[in-house]
């Protein structure tokens, strides 16, 4: 018989009775602040908390919904052991039950002659924001760098890295209280999909009460797009080319920039040589501008110097031109009609689009806050993944971005702004060559700016070859499965995973099994078998959110915390109940697991660093600890000696102070300059063009240039009779795969008339004979899956799209499959050359596919 | 006097669904039964095309048609408007499915909530969990406002696109909002008299 756990979480602070709990949802990755209700030890509902920022209160959909998760008759609640040895789509793995010593005996065996022969055969997958400082701190004492595989694919690999070069920041959010024009470009900011969601909901249905011009950019008729004031549908994967269309009108016709930011805030004045390089001062130092008033090169930091932002100069080494003025006379290549007719979208919609952002950006003006005269900007662009998930997924991102930085609007009253660059205990920095560099705190993982050393890679997720990204997480299957070619010298032998279903988030499943197959054994955490932990050798079974504590803040500042003006405000999650006997935490199970592998001291050590305790609060080397002391040691240094988890009593929110103007509207306050021309390019590409050359890689380098340019998909090209282009979009009330198996949030799917179909335009429709409710094939040539027809004017007509990640097919999880939903990860080819972006690792989703009668 | 009302501002819906699960919740609603929708309709042409979200549910009526047909009186009408169906006399006939000209009354055949196999499936403590053979129906989460609360859509809403309150209170918020933006109702042929207004 199974045992229990052997040792059982702690017990919440009034863990028995009936109570409202606070806590913090993980419904999606938000953290918004909850109140979970207990009676009898079950949960039996859950509201926001009235008193958490972020949710004020309310809630969505699926934060709603998910407490009934915890009823699931399908929850495991004993560890499982794999008996048939042979592991595929549909093959049944013969569970059988084990005890937890046995377990865990089993795991720690296998990972300790791992460790001791090459501790980088362990992999660890999990999607799990406060669970992250574990998993790493965990795999650094390892020995393993291969951590964080991931949904990638889903996220902002180019997105994040963008509002990291010019906001410095991960996210990017908008000043809704007093922005005026506000473009939505292949996301739904807003509309509880995507940053902060709750807050963000509120706060655009007061800025578009008020008469702010909601403007979105999607090949489909989105929730955002049906609530915009203008709804722009455009060919999938050609944002870049409208963008730099656009870019080029302000520019080259218009001229309607700030050109006084562009002067102090960018690198638009610094003088570019014939080789593209900074002109620097001598002995390659400092960049050097053109003091129009000297009449001579000055360095970029000279005081009362006149920048000129245009023309060439002749220089001792040369002619010179501005950067400003590269781009301009690059941008020409991007004419308005010639855009039009790549991106679908008439001329004079790209014209009037462009003129009205820049008219209501009210370039020059200012506004008066607490005292401080501030510029004044209340039009901005944001964008996320829809629009950078393709080919030259960076460029894009950073040409729409380009758009903020040229009205001057970034992080200044009314504009696009970084979800917190500054902080109470982290700031920007500003590098020898004046420009801006994201916090330490922010960019903990690899750092866009500067960029890093191009190396053979020596990671899974080949990062090492993405030298100018964020994160390449979803090239972990790709390193897996063929390392020899990256120079990889070895294979990966342990899977630790949970909380990420990579069968259904990644690509087409026969090629993710192919990979999955190619690691010896599996160990999944997770409180239901889904189609990845249907490839585990051993299951352990994990607590539900509600039933486990976390390293704190589980809001991380960098995304989660609302930016602009307003409070500091931390969520601390805690347990509303018990997990059930034989369920435990995964994060618990980690501290366990270096125990039995004798590197707890090291965790501990490398933790003491990860989770940013204060050396007066450090945990001690030869302890045992839970993921509450952790959390007790993280809020004392954050919140003061003082914390004591009574504070958790009326709110899992802790508010530290308000945040000062220099916090809240960051930009002005700051020298550190943001790009216009991406200099550092020229020299990581020479890198990665060496490492490439060394490992005989054929390799794209395109993107290695330092002017914004915008690559074509492949799947722009046609292709016989593969002649519509898939495009995804999130639904409000689903979060990736695992919303699909709630009950609750599963008959919504099916009231609406689209969650659960694939939507093609009439023509579309009529050319091959189909009609409204006809059951479909839809074929790449990587992947197929079948449809319900959904005939609609609110898409592309080029296009199908296929919203969400639905589709489920293991044995339990059978709610939204079984024919009834269709799942677009399935039409996805597995990483590749042609289609990733090679600068910022993103993975390209553009996928040409056939239709046709079921 | 208490006069219950409200008002649903159709600019700030923005189709979450939110109000739908909280209602399902409060109510135990049994699986196919929703108590509130937000119907889905296109309009327009490609690219001028557009979504529109509609929040429904029971209207609440001054003169409810689906009172006078009852013929067990199972449908009252408390004196602060809210209109109630009582499970012990409901005969689930349907007649009052019939009478509603909004579609919002609904018989429940099985009165399973939640994940197949789990038995009759969750029940949420101190609400009421409809029987089989009965007609259930929106009913402004009384028993939360005999408490002092909203109902459950109201509370939940990330956007406040629905405002709940008291019309005989003059200076009330929803009289304000009815009073300033032209509210409407559905159906005023019908002579029914709803009191969920529509702004937006």
């Amino acid at each position: 018989m199974p045992t229990a756990a052997p040792t059982p979480p702690e017990p919440a602070q009034a863990m028995s009775g009936d109570a409202w709990v606070p806590t913090v949802c993980m419904g999606c990755y938000n953290c918004c602040g909850i109140r979970v209700r207990r009676e009898d030890g079950q949960v039996v509902d859950v509201e926001g908390d009235p008193l958490a920022p972020n949710s004020q209160g309310h809630l969505c959909a699926k934060g709603k919904a998910r407490f009934l998760d915890l009823h699931n008759p399908e929850r495991i609640t004993t560890p499982l052991r794999r008996r048939n040895p042979h592991k595929g789509l549909g093959v049944d793995p013969q569970w059988e039950p084990i005890g937890w010593d046995e377990a865990l005996e089993t795991v720690t065996a296998r990972l300790d002659k791992v460790r001791r022969e090459d501790p980088r055969r362990l992999v660890i997958a999990h999607f799990d924001m406060p669970g992250y400082g574990i998993s790493k701190a965990f795999g650094t004492a390892f020995g393993t760098p291969n951590f964080h595989w991931n949904r990638a694919d889903y996220c902002g690999a180019a997105p994040h890295s963008s509002h990291l070069l010019l906001n410095g920041s991960f996210n990017a959010e908008v000043d809704f209280d007093l922005c005026n024009y506000i473009v939505l470009w292949g996301t739904q900011l807003g509309h509880i999909v995507e940053t902060i969601p709750l807050h963000a909901a509120h706060k655009l249905a007061d800025a578009r009460a008020r008469g702010c011009k909601l403007v979105v950019i999607d090949p489909f008729c989105t929730n955002a797009a049906a609530k915009a004031d203008e709804w722009i549908p455009i060919r999938p994967g050609t944002d870049g080319a409208l963008a730099l269309a656009m870019l080029n009108l302000m520019l080259n016709e218009l001229g309607l920039v700030d050109r006084p930011f562009l002067r102090a805030c960018t690198n638009a004045p610094y003088l570019v040589r014939a080789d593209g390089h900074y002109l620097r001062d001598e002995g390659g130092g400092k960049p050097l501008l053109w003091d129009a008033a000297a009449g001579h090169a000055v360095p970029f930091d000279t005081p009362g110097a006149d920048p000129a932002l245009e023309g060439e100069f002749d220089t001792p080494a040369g002619r010179c031109r501005t950067a400003l003025q590269c781009l301009k006379t690059h941008l020409l290549q991007y004419d308005v009609e010639a855009m039009a007719h790549v991106t679908t979208v008439p001329a004079e919609v790209i014209r009037r689009l462009t003129r009205e952002f820049c008219a209501a950006a009210r370039i020059g003006s200012t506004i008066e806050i607490e005292g401080r005269q501030l510029p004044f900007r209340p039009a901005a662009i944001h964008f996320k993944r829809g629009s950078g998930a393709h080919k030259g997924g960076f460029h894009t991102t950073l040409a729409m971005h380009m758009l903020n930085l040229m009205v001057g609007n970034l992080d200044v009253p009314g504009g696009q702004r970084g979800v917190n660059p500054v902080g109470p205990f982290w700031n920007v920095q500003q590098d020898p060559d004046g420009m801006l560099v994201p916090a330490q705190m922010i960019t903990k993982y690899n750092r866009p700016y500067p960029p890093s050393e191009a190396r053979v890679p020596v990671t899974l997720d080949l990062h090492e070859l993405f030298p100018a990204a964020l994160f390449t997480r979803g090239l972990y299957a790709w390193g897996i499965s063929e390392p020899e070619k990256f120079g990889i010298d070895y294979t990966p032998e342990v899977l630790l995973h949970g909380r990420t279903n990579l069968m259904m988030n990644s690509h087409a499943p026969e090629a993710m099994a192919e990979t999955l197959r190619k690691i010896p054994f599996q160990v999944s955490f997770t409180g239901f078998i889904d189609e990845t932990a249907e490839f585990a050798d051993i299951i352990l079974p994990d607590a539900h959110d509600y039933e486990r504590w976390d390293l704190f803040p589980a809001n991380d500042p960098y995304a989660f915390i609302t930016p602009g003006p307003g409070e500091w405000y931390w969520l601390m999650r805690q347990p509303a109940v018990q997990a059930p006997p034989g369920v435990r935490p995964w994060t618990d199970v980690y501290l366990e697991l270096a125990e039995r592998l004798g590197i707890r001291d090291e965790m501990i050590a490398v933790g003491n660093t990860i989770w940013g305790i204060d050396p007066r609060h450090h945990l001690t080397p030869g302890r045992r600890y839970s993921v509450r002391d952790i959390a007790e040691r993280q809020a004392r240094t954050l919140i003061g000696d003082d914390f004591s988890f009574d504070r958790l009593r009326e709110t899992a929110c802790m508010i530290t102070g308000p945040k000062s103007i220099e916090q809240a509207y960051p930009r002005p306050f700051f020298s550190a300059r943001v790009p216009v021309y991406f200099e550092h390019l020229i020299r990581t590409g020479e890198q990665v063009r060496a490492v490439t050359d060394e490992l005989g890689l054929d390799w794209d380098l395109a993107p290695y240039t330092p002017l914004l340019t915008w690559f074509p998909c492949e799947a722009l090209e046609p292709d016989g009779d593969y002649d519509l282009l898939i495009v995804n979009f999130k639904v409000p009330f689903h979060n990736f795969s695992i919303s699909a198996e709630n009950p609750w949030i599963d008959e919504l799917s099916v009231a609406n008339p689209y969650t659960y179909h694939v939507m093609v335009g009439p023509r579309a429709a009529a050319a091959r004979g189909l009609a409204d409710g006809d059951r479909v094939v839809i074929e790449s040539r990587h992947g197929r899956d079948e449809g319900t027809l959904k005939v609609t004017e609110l898409v592309h007509p080029e296009c199908i799209a296929i919203p969400g990640t639905f589709g489920h097919w293991a044995r339990a999880r059978r709610i939204s499959g079984a024919g009834k939903s269709t799942a677009f990860n399935r039409l996805l080819p597995p990483p590749g050359l042609t289609r990733i972006d090679t600068l910022s690792g993103q993975i390209d989703t553009c996928v040409r596919v056939r239709l046709r009668k079921a | 006097m208490s006069r219950y009302a409200m008002v649903i501002d159709l600019a700030r819906c923005n189709g979450c669904n939110a109000c739908v699960v909280a209602c399902k919740v409060e109510h135990n609603s049994p699986n196919g039964i929703v108590l509130t929708a937000i119907l889905e309709a296109e309009r327009g042409q490609y690219p001028q095309a557009n979504r529109i979200f509609f929040p429904v549910l029971c209207n609440h009526c001054e003169r409810p048609p689906c009172v006078p047909v009852c013929p067990s009186k199972a449908t009252t009408v408390r004196d602060d408007g809210i209109v109630l169906v009582d499970w012990v006399k409901c005969i689930g006939c349907g007649a009052c499915a019939q009478a509603c000209p909004y579609d919002q009354r609904f018989y429940v055949k099985d009165n399973r909530v939640g994940f197949p196999g789990a038995g009759e499936g969750f029940t949420k403590p101190g609400t009421f969990k409809p029987p089989r053979g009965v007609v259930v129906k929106c009913d402004f989460c009384f028993h939360r406002v005999d408490e002092g609360l909203q109902p459950a859509c109201v509370t939940v809403c990330p956007t406040d696109a629905r405002i709940f309150g008291d019309r005989d209170e003059p200076q009330s918020r929803i009289n304000q909002l009815i009073a300033r933006n032209n509210a409407w109702s559905l159906l005023p042929d019908k002579g029914t008299r709803p009191c969920v207004y529509y702004v937006g």
